[in-house]
């Protein structure tokens, strides 16, 4: 690459969800964009459909980490015990790395927040010892980028029903169809008095946006698309982006640090990137722009804050309040199955998610918040052998195999993301000890979420066992949940917008406070992370921030 | 992984306990014996040494209680052994850090992945255990996406 080539108007790293949105909003707006990914490029056939090695079961690696070796991190457990993980590793919390992110293999649940979850702290109180904190701005604020996500990247749902939060207008996309099981659960929800909808999902149900309409394959969640019907910024954004001619994108580029100049302004990156797109020689590059745009996720987001200390920021950028990697939060995920009356004709067509309730997000007694709950995603029978079948059945002989057969289309499970009560102490630090391939510290992800999580967790989870036993499930089960850390594909909140500097890493906006052109478009944003999927929220800020970086300009 | 044929017999005869032949093929007719050793010559290589001697373990095991290797014990004496093996109800010493229910517990888990999981894994020829469950991924012949 030549010197002149390497100025840019901003530089984003990361190409998943907030990166490929405000590469796409900024490229529009006349911008030269170089966007940095570390994974490569995948295309449909470049990621397996390995059912042992993929984002929902990820025995012996992954089908979307093509460079496994040399990017561990390393896990401190709640006993202190600290060990290196690997990307497919539980404990690594890893998201899909390739253009596109995570959102090339997602289940598509396309929710806002509800808008007391932007003032959870008001509504609840702060528990001693937790983190929780109002977000500072509203519900309001964001709406009008909700409903540009909604449409830019395309999102099916029934508007009328998804009244929990206000709308300005409808889906651009027709609701997922009706199930069999969504039906049989809606009865059951309606002997409770709980109203139930069409979850949002970014799918085409029908041809949008010059792609093709789901094929309701059995092969959803964890694999990518074979129509391309599910919806990220890799086939909107990104695509918009790259047809301006302004918009460079780099794959394999692995980001070391922002750069920052004598006076400790920003003023570029530099990364480590194969000298040419395939070649397994390495070079170190340094890119400049007016405008530094950080997208790779709440994990090595704040890692590269940390990375680029400098000597007018000696603990990283924007951690002048120690906020930096703190507050680590996914979401708990109580996971109730049970069993769909014998002889239920279920035809098991994906993606699977038909039908939710918002009954219990907000004003349940004696606990703070709580969740979205839905069904799930077609099981794949290796899924349903190892965590749906009854618990007092045998694992091997005759009676496994008769129960696979048996009991594999009566298996049905609820779930929902519970909003975590953040905790300082989940946190991302670098590791003193441990190093990736191009010898930087790697990300130590310790702590766990707050106690309170847990008790809200449990209420939830009695709540979805209520649910399958109304409807008439023949039986029903499901484990407590113990106290840890959570991040996985929702991680979120380390580095949290705040109107005070002291409050958090960022202001309103996403703009890293005491830098004028820094800023940031993942989830790390989410002072706390909704109980629903996060990732529409993602987006909205990323569409918002990006207009911003637009408009300033 | 090269297993010795003591070893290869016991962790056939296993695998056609853990998920026998009924009206449908059981492990073996589906090939789930060659997904492990394939799993134990790659991607689980570390872990080869330990399972081979769980294998020989094994039939130290058989041979102590029937004066038989494993292989060769009738069926139900196979399943009483798995059983007890499952709650290291055992007669010869099992090496640690790798007891008994650790190594019949692990092989389970071996066998289903193989039998349940993609064709395309070697375990689950032909689909079927996908077949008999009433499982087809749907996956359109000519893919659209790029």
């Amino acid at each position: 690459m030549s010197a002149a080539a390497s100025t840019y108007d901003v530089i984003i790293v990361g190409a998943g969800l907030g990166g490929g949105i405000a590469a796409g909003v900024l490229a529009e707006a006349g911008q030269r964009v170089l966007l940095l990914e570390r994974g490569r490029d995948l295309r449909y056939r470049d990621i397996p459909g390995d059912h042992l090695r993929h984002h929902r079961l990820s025995l012996y690696g992954d089908n979307t980490t093509h460079e496994p070796a040399g990017h561990p991190r390393v896990f401190v457990d709640p006993q202190g015990r600290r060990r290196t993980v690997l990307p497919h590793e539980a404990d690594y919390h890893n998201n899909a790395l390739t253009v596109g992110g995570g959102a090339r293999i997602w289940g598509m649940q396309a929710w806002r927040f509800h808008p007391d979850d932007f003032r959870m702290a008001t509504r609840y109180g702060t528990p001693a010892g937790s983190s929780l904190a109002d977000w500072p701005i509203t519900y309001a604020d964001l709406a009008p980028f909700y409903a540009r996500a909604e449409s830019e990247i395309g999102v099916a749902g029934d508007h009328r029903a998804t009244d929990y939060a206000p709308r300005e207008r409808a889906f651009p996309l027709p609701p997922v169809p009706a199930t069999p099981t969504g039906a049989w659960l809606a009865r059951g929800a309606a002997t409770l008095g709980w109203k139930t909808f069409s979850p949002p999902l970014a799918v085409n149900t029908e041809p949008y946006l010059g792609r093709a309409a789901c094929v309701q394959c059995r092969q959803c969640i964890g694999f990518a698309c074979p129509t391309d019907a599910r919806n990220g910024s890799h086939n909107t954004l990104l695509p918009r982006a790259l047809a301006t001619g302004r918009c460079t994108l780099i794959t394999r580029a692995h980001v070391a640090r922002v750069l920052t100049d004598a006076a400790g302004r920003v003023h570029g990156v530099e990364y480590f990137a194969p000298t040419t797109p395939e070649s397994a020689q390495i070079e170190s590059r340094k890119a400049y722009a007016p405008t530094v745009i950080l997208a790779g996720g709440a994990i090595e987001t704040a890692r590269l804050l940390l990375l680029s200390a400098s000597p007018q920021h000696p603990r990283g950028l924007g951690n002048h309040s120690d906020h930096v990697g703190r507050h680590l939060q996914g979401h708990y995920y109580p996971v109730v199955s049970g069993l769909l009356p014998t002889g239920f004709q279920n035809p098991n067509l994906g993606p699977g998610v038909s039908i939710a309730t918002t009954q219990f997000n907000h004003g349940n007694p004696g606990v703070i918040g709580g969740a979205m709950l839905a069904n799930d995603f077609v099981k794949l029978p290796i899924i349903f052998w190892r965590s749906h079948l009854p618990p007092d059945l045998p694992r091997w002989g005759l009676a496994n195999k008769k129960a696979m057969r048996e009991l594999y289309l009566r298996g049905i499970d609820l779930r929902g993301p519970v909003q975590e009560i953040p905790s300082p102490d989940s946190r991302v630090t670098l590791d003193p000890e441990v190093r990736d391939r191009f010898g930087l510290p790697v990300a130590r992800l310790s702590g766990t979420t707050h106690p309170e999580t847990l008790r809200t967790a449990e209420f939830i989870r009695a709540r979805a066992e209520d649910w399958l036993r109304a409807a008439g499930a023949e039986r029903v089960w499901s484990a407590p949940m113990d106290l840890r850390l959570s991040a996985a594909q929702h991680q979120a909140g380390t580095a949290r917008l705040a109107a005070d500097p002291r409050d958090g890493v960022t202001d309103p906006f996403g703009r890293v406070h005491g830098h004028d052109n820094l800023w940031i478009t993942d989830g790390s944003l989410h002072v706390t992370n909704g109980g629903f999927n996060p990732a529409l929220t993602i987006m909205a800020l990323a569409f918002r921030a990006a207009a911003k970086i637009a408009a300033t300009r | 992984m090269t297993l010795t044929p003591p070893q290869l017999a016991a962790l056939r005869a296993l695998l056609d306990r853990l998920i026998p032949a009924d009206e449908f093929p059981g492990a073996l007719a589906a090939g789930t014996d060659t997904f492990i050793l394939q799993l134990l010559t790659h991607a689980c290589a570390a872990e080869a040494p330990a399972l081979a001697q769980g294998l020989t373990q094994l039939n130290a095991e058989a041979i102590a209680r029937h004066d038989h290797p494993f292989a060769t014990l009738p069926s139900a004496a196979q399943d009483a052994l798995i059983s007890d093996l499952e709650h290291n109800r055992t007669t010869t010493a099992w090496p640690n850090p790798f007891p008994a229910a650790a190594f019949i517990n692990r092989l389970i888990d071996l066998a289903a992945e193989g039998f349940y999981a993609d064709p395309a894994n070697g375990g689950n020829r032909d689909g079927a255990s996908w077949r008999m469950i009433g499982y087809d991924p749907l996956l359109p012949a000519r893919p659209s996406a790029r």
